[in-house]
């Protein structure tokens, strides 16, 4: 049980690398997409508190130490650098975290509208409760792999299981301290609105020419180009001239905006009165 | 020249339906389009927009009932009166009229010449109690700054390029809002028309913190787009467009078929030379995402409703233009509280006024229904 503990203890470690990696490349990767800092620059995180020509410096420094910290525990978990190294990187893992906590709750007495950054764009929620604890729990676990043996592989079954059990439920609790979490899955699980989605007109005509509707009013068309396309919302508005009874009206097609097998509605209007003659679904 | 490019453009490579708001045919075109949709979606309930009961009440609508614009002919403490389009006008100004003109001042102070926008304290009543005279904004990216008052801003592709001078006395109003009066940099000020620029008095907003090109990006949608869309209506000036146009530029105009589309091709073209300097700085808000709204795709010619919530006021408009560059703001109005994130309509002068906008404030907190 003890060796089981000490285990978890060591096994933080590799907890917090992959937090302090995870962050920064976070942000990095919201610099990469908007090809320039000054996003990442915004309001949000403890560099909003600095004035703007600070900004830049601090966000590459944080980032630059993220990574440096990360790297360093990840490479003085084992054998390698332990000791009085792996001792110092902890340490300084520490007392990150322990600053980014009181930071996070002067952010939030200052700017309660923004969020952390922490891990880029997705961490836009405003600072709660939550993150805040969530930074204190990752300074406490920095404190407590401070003096932890170098990572093995464990002896037992028994000790490997309860080691596992000790880290899978920190990660629970992290996970649960994390907006971000909510972030991802909306991501992971998003479908673009049909009112956002953008279709090409030439994909819209060519759904339109295939469907029965169209074969069904096609006689009737008198011009192979429309004389108006619009769209609103999630339907897009095909405008063709054409006779019924010898009288010009307008065939008005709505063609539902997705790629496959969309819904078509149509209907004859009388050019001169705006009256509808025929419409059908 | 850029004229005669821009019909060449149409008459050679952009199909007959895209929307042009230059081409003199497509108003009634565009005006026709509200009831073919109504024709063919038959109601509110079935194509999730504005049905024909409302189109019959926009028909309806299209005339000015709180607001007057003409030139001021005469004014007197007592009576103004106006050229408009309907001949010479005269309105008895009630006791509390104010007038606007670079300041609140009395409407006597107004100047013959003046191009005025009234506000009648009653619908269709013939006393008026608000006056505006020679308003203008400037709203864009800074794209040269010339000595430590002078900018050129680029307003968009659609409402082009203003220069904006910025005097010793307003400069320190205006710099507390807007601390960045640099190239690349956002501003919206309201100041007085002069012949060939703006000189700018009063700040629209508080500046945005970012880079022209690089405004936040807004939360995802799941499923449908919420409606009505809370969040910031702004006005511009009439530009090309009738002094009285009761109507708004949308921000998310449908990129197949509207103003979007050249830009798109341009960009697939890649970037033209710079002609000069302040090429390098003009940002195309087409380009930068959607903002901080997320609105539905329309197109020139859609109906909505907005309401002023500050004073209750609400209308059915028609989009007539493109507000693309209202994407590029994320601020909020704060007329009457605090209202949602970013700009969902950029409304004529008199479309502003008409819903009891006051063209000082720049803004008021709105709610834009686009379905039923």
């Amino acid at each position: 049980m003890s060796a089981a503990l000490l285990e978890a203890r060591g096994l933080q470690v590799l907890m917090l690398a992959a937090m302090l990696l995870g962050g920064c490349a976070g942000k990095g990767a919201r610099v990469i997409r908007d090809r320039s800092f000054a996003p990442a620059f915004g309001p949000a995180g403890p560099a909003g508190l600095f004035p703007w020509r600070l900004r830049r410096p601090i966000m590459i420094a944080m980032c630059v130490l993220e990574s440096g910290l990360g790297l360093a525990l990840f490479v003085t978990a084992g054998r390698f650098g332990a000791g009085l190294p792996a001792t110092a990187v902890r340490s300084m893992t520490a007392l990150f975290f322990l600053v980014a906590t009181g930071t996070l709750y002067e952010v939030r007495q200052r700017r309660p509208d923004v969020g952390c950054g922490c891990f880029g764009d997705i961490s836009d929620t405003p600072i709660g409760l939550r993150t805040i604890v969530r930074a204190g729990l990752l300074c406490l676990a920095a404190a407590v792999a401070v003096g932890a043996p170098p990572l093995r592989m464990s002896s037992s079954l028994r000790e490997a299981a309860w080691s596992m059990g000790v880290l899978g439920l920190e990660l629970v609790l992290i996970a649960l301290l994390s907006p971000e979490i909510g972030q991802i899955g909306v991501r992971l699980g998003y479908s673009e609105p049909c009112e956002l989605r953008r279709l090409p007109v030439a994909r819209t005509m060519a759904s339109l020419r295939g469907s029965s509707q169209w074969r069904r009013y096609a006689d009737r068309i008198v011009e192979d180009a429309p004389t108006d396309v619009w769209r609103e919302g999630c339907w897009r508005f095909v405008v063709f001239p054409g006779l019924a009874d010898g009288r010009p009206v307008d065939i008005v097609f709505a063609v539902y905006l997705q790629a496959r097998r969309p819904a078509i509605r149509v209907a004859v209007i009388d050019g001169a009165s705006d009256n509808v003659l025929s419409a059908a679904v | 020249m850029q004229s005669h490019e821009r019909q060449m453009r149409h008459s050679t490579e952009i199909p007959r339906w895209c929307d042009d708001v230059t081409d003199p045919a497509s108003p009634v075109r565009f005006a026709r389009r509200s009831v073919l949709r109504a024709a063919v979606l038959g109601s509110r309930s079935a194509g999730g927009l504005l049905g024909p009961e409302d189109v019959a009440d926009a028909s309806a609508g299209t005339t000015l009932v709180y607001t007057v614009i003409g030139k001021i002919l005469d004014v007197s403490p007592h009576v103004l009166v106006l050229e408009t389009d309907a001949g010479e006008q005269r309105f008895p100004l009630a006791a509390s009229a104010v007038a606007w003109r670079g300041g609140l001042v009395a409407p006597a102070a107004l100047r013959q010449g003046d191009h005025a926008i009234v506000r009648r304290n009653r619908p269709g009543s013939p006393v008026v109690d608000r006056i505006w005279a020679e308003t203008g904004r400037v709203t864009g990216t800074i794209i040269e700054r010339d000595g430590p008052g002078s900018l050129l801003v680029d307003e968009g592709p659609a409402k082009g390029r203003r220069i904006v001078i910025i005097k010793a006395s307003a400069a320190g109003r205006i710099q507390v809002r807007f601390p960045r009066l640099e190239p690349g940099y956002l501003i919206d000020v309201i100041g007085l028309r002069h012949d060939g620029f703006l000189q700018a008095l009063i700040p629209a907003t508080a500046q945005p913190p970012y880079h022209a090109g690089h405004p936040p990006s807004s939360p995802l949608v799941s499923g449908h787009i919420p409606d009505p869309v809370n969040g910031t209506a702004v006005w511009h000036e009439p530009g090309e467009e009738p002094a009285g146009l009761l109507g708004l530029a949308y921000p998310a105009l449908d990129p197949e078929t509207s103003c979007e589309r050249a830009s798109a091709e341009s960009v697939r073209a890649g970037p033209p030379p710079a002609a000069c300097s302040g090429d390098l700085h003009a940002v195309d808000p087409h380009a930068t995402g959607p903002g901080c709204v997320r609105l539905p795709y329309l197109s020139v010619g859609s109906m909505l409703q907005l309401r002023n919530d500050c004073s209750g006021r609400a209308r059915l408009l028609p989009v007539t233009g493109c507000g693309a560059t209202a994407r590029l703001f994320c601020d909020r109005c704060v007329s009457c509280g605090t209202s949602r994130r970013g700009r969902v309509a950029d409304l004529t002068m008199a479309a502003f006024v008409e819903l009891g906008g006051d063209l000082e404030a720049g803004c008021f907190n709105a709610t834009m229904t686009i379905g039923g």
